[in-house]
């Protein structure tokens, strides 16, 4: 036994030895960080690719699935390789940290990321500017105060929820009667895009809505279910439930079918996932507010790239949202099918 | 004196098992980056993986304590959130940073030392107990700020972390000091060897005098002290307290326990062994990035080579059965 650990131990020595022998040597020679061009990998690239480092918020729902495939696409078609990581736990800043820290090691030249929160990423940021990484802000827009204390300007490419949410509301308002009695059941509480989902569409509906009944259920389809229950059984006269996200609102429409109340309560989600898609199309949800998460991943990579190459980029970009009702659920899907892989 | 020098060789290979386990990893990750084309073994990564299984290793501890006594904590996580928005709520308001580190780890204590009181005097199960707290704690932290994030802190809370000692940050000093107290406890006093002494036999302690009530409720206020200090830890490393931080880390910190060998059952392992625990979890998920492997794969091979190290330490007791 004692000889055959001396003899591991002699081998494993000595292969480590060799092996930060050469890890230095190369790591010298090399001039860009991210040249992947040495020994090992030469076969593989015969020029020098550019990496860029991807980071989604998470990658448990379709939304940044297909912010990812808009990204893996237009990556595929500049030839720039894409290094997609995202933390397990939903949206933690401590996840983050250490993704990019290990971005950094493993070299990228640029770095797209939509921040677990507004406020959360100084100190990557910092590093990212200590590293030379430019770095794009995706989707959820980083707060000036963390720019600052970071001391750097960050592009940005997303949307505005809260503009999303008002032109849900105006839509009510334009075509529903006044005082029309509402549910709204919102995302996690203290979440910036909770509140701005809730508040634009209360701005935008005016007078048209009557909350009755206001809940939070966490972003999730079996807390919708649950909660648009027992909102039904306190108030069984509701005519609109007003949903932070499809998944929430997914719940609701299970409720209301369940309470045989289909004909009286029409449901409007916030998303535009396919399975939300599906239900409008088949009249089950009455409408949903459609972001383009793969127009921001596209276009972060479009400038990550410039940025790499030195070149001037947008500042920020709205993509834009579009209210998706059964007259255009089609050709919505038709547009959602190019990045569904 | 054969009998004793068996003993110790016994042991040893236990360990010895364990660390060629965290060697070969780090090679193989080192061998495979290098074919890829990127760094895996150097200083500077190196420094990197500890940094960011630093708060885990910490909190680990506390639960290695509970584990040894043959109980469990599920609290820490939510210990780790909360300190962050107790604390940042307090350096936020002007409070010295000295002072919230006192009153987050006095705070924590108290809380460690109620739950242990439940557990221990109370006779409720542990599992129970902790997961009660863990729910009261996590819902007390998001009443603090009505479930918003805290940032915007001094520059003073970052270099309590990242402050570098001979090129080294302090992140990583803090790790080994804790370790090295603790290993110091557990050998060398009474109280440590009573941890072991009720985790394996809490009858046959009881009946040689040892307080078995009292010490198992210590081992859950010290458990909510290493808390705050991973608390605190994060907190400095992100500069910026979430309400949600630390929701898993109950389960990580089990993970990093049982690769370093303890028994869930009690009574049986080592606490540095703790640390190699957490430095593997580290290794894997900063060698797996580095790699780009997509995530959904990470999780999976994560808990492979949970079950794989258990099982592999396990391997003399299958023999001997």
């Amino acid at each position: 036994m004692k000889k055959l650990l001396a003899v591991i131990f002699v081998l494993v020595y000595s292969v480590s030895v060799m092996l930060t022998g050469c890890s230095t040597s190369g790591s010298s020679g090399e001039t860009s960080a991210a040249s992947g061009s040495d020994q090992g990998s030469a076969a593989k690239s015969g020029e020098d690719k550019f990496v860029v480092g991807f980071i989604p918020m998470t990658l448990n729902n379709e939304y940044f699935i297909t912010m990812v495939n808009g990204a893996k696409q237009k990556a595929a078609e500049l030839g720039v390789e894409l290094n997609v990581q995202a933390g397990d736990q939903h949206a933690s800043a401590a996840d983050q940290l250490t993704i990019v820290e290990n971005m950094i090691t493993s070299g990228v030249d640029a770095i797209c990321i939509v921040p677990s929160s507004s406020e959360g990423l100084a100190v990557a940021l910092k590093k990212c500017k200590d590293a030379n990484i430019p770095v794009i802000n995706l989707d959820t827009k980083l707060d000036e105060s963390v720019l600052k204390e970071a001391g750097v300007t960050v592009p940005f490419y997303g949307t505005n929820n809260y503009e999303g949410a008002k032109s849900a509301g105006e839509y009510v308002k334009a075509n529903f009667k006044a005082g029309t009695k509402t549910a709204i059941l919102t995302g996690i509480a203290g979440q910036q895009n909770a509140a701005d989902r809730r508040d634009g569409f209360i701005k935008g509906a005016g007078d048209a809505i009557n909350v009755v009944a206001e809940q939070s259920a966490n972003w999730e389809v079996d807390q919708g279910y649950a909660a648009t229950q027992n909102i039904l059984t306190a108030n069984p006269d509701i005519e609109l439930v007003y949903a932070g996200n499809d998944g929430m609102a997914i719940g609701a429409v299970r409720a209301i079918k369940e309470a045989k109340k289909e004909s009286q309560v029409k449901v409007i989600g916030f998303d535009g996932t396919s399975e939300a898609l599906n239900m409008i199309e088949s009249g089950e949800m009455y409408a949903s507010v459609a972001q383009f998460p793969a127009e921001m991943g596209i276009l972060g990579v479009e400038n990550a790239l410039k940025l790499i190459k030195g070149e001037k980029v947008e500042e920020s970009t709205d993509t834009g949202a579009k209210l998706i009702l059964p007259e255009n659920v089609k050709e919505h899907q038709e547009y959602c099918k190019k990045y569904a892989e | 004196m054969n009998n004793t020098v068996n003993k110790l060789k016994k042991i040893d290979l236990k360990s010895i098992t364990l660390y060629i386990g965290a060697i070969v990893i780090l090679l193989a990750f080192t061998i495979i980056c290098k074919a890829n084309g990127k760094d895996f073994l150097t200083s500077s990564n190196i420094q990197n993986i500890i940094s960011q299984s630093s708060v885990m290793a910490v909190v680990a501890i506390g639960a290695s304590l509970v584990i040894l006594t043959g109980g469990i904590d599920l609290s820490v996580g939510s210990i780790v959130g909360f300190v962050g928005i107790f604390g940042g709520i307090m350096i936020k308001s002007g409070v010295p940073l000295f002072a919230v580190i006192v009153i987050c780890c006095v705070v924590c204590a108290l809380i460690g030392l109620a739950t242990g009181y439940f557990v221990s005097f109370g006779k409720v199960p542990a599992f129970i107990v902790t997961l009660g707290t863990m729910q009261i704690i996590r819902g007390l932290t998001k009443v603090l700020t009505s479930g918003k994030p805290v940032s915007g802190f001094p520059e003073a809370l970052s270099k309590l972390s990242s402050f570098e000692i001979f090129g080294i940050p302090i992140i990583i000093i803090y790790v080994f000091i804790f370790y090295v107290l603790i290993v110091f406890t557990l050998s060398k006093t009474k109280f440590g060897r009573r941890i072991y002494s009720i985790g394996g036999n809490p009858n046959a302690a009881k009946l040689s005098g040892v307080k078995v009530n009292k010490i198992e409720m210590l081992t859950y206020m010290l458990a909510g002290l290493f808390s705050a200090f991973g608390g605190l830890m994060l907190l400095s490393r992100l500069s910026y307290a979430d309400p949600n931080a630390g929701s898993g880390y109950e389960m990580d910190a089990i993970a990093a326990v049982v690769i370093g060998g303890i028994a869930l059952s009690g009574g049986k392992g080592k606490v540095a062994n703790t640390l190699v625990g957490a430095l593997i979890l580290g290794m894997l998920k900063c060698g797996l990035q580095i790699l780009n492997v997509p995530t959904y794969y990470q999780t999976i091979i994560i808990g492979v080579v949970i079950i794989a190290a258990v099982y592999m330490d396990k391997a003399k007791e299958r023999k001997a059965e």
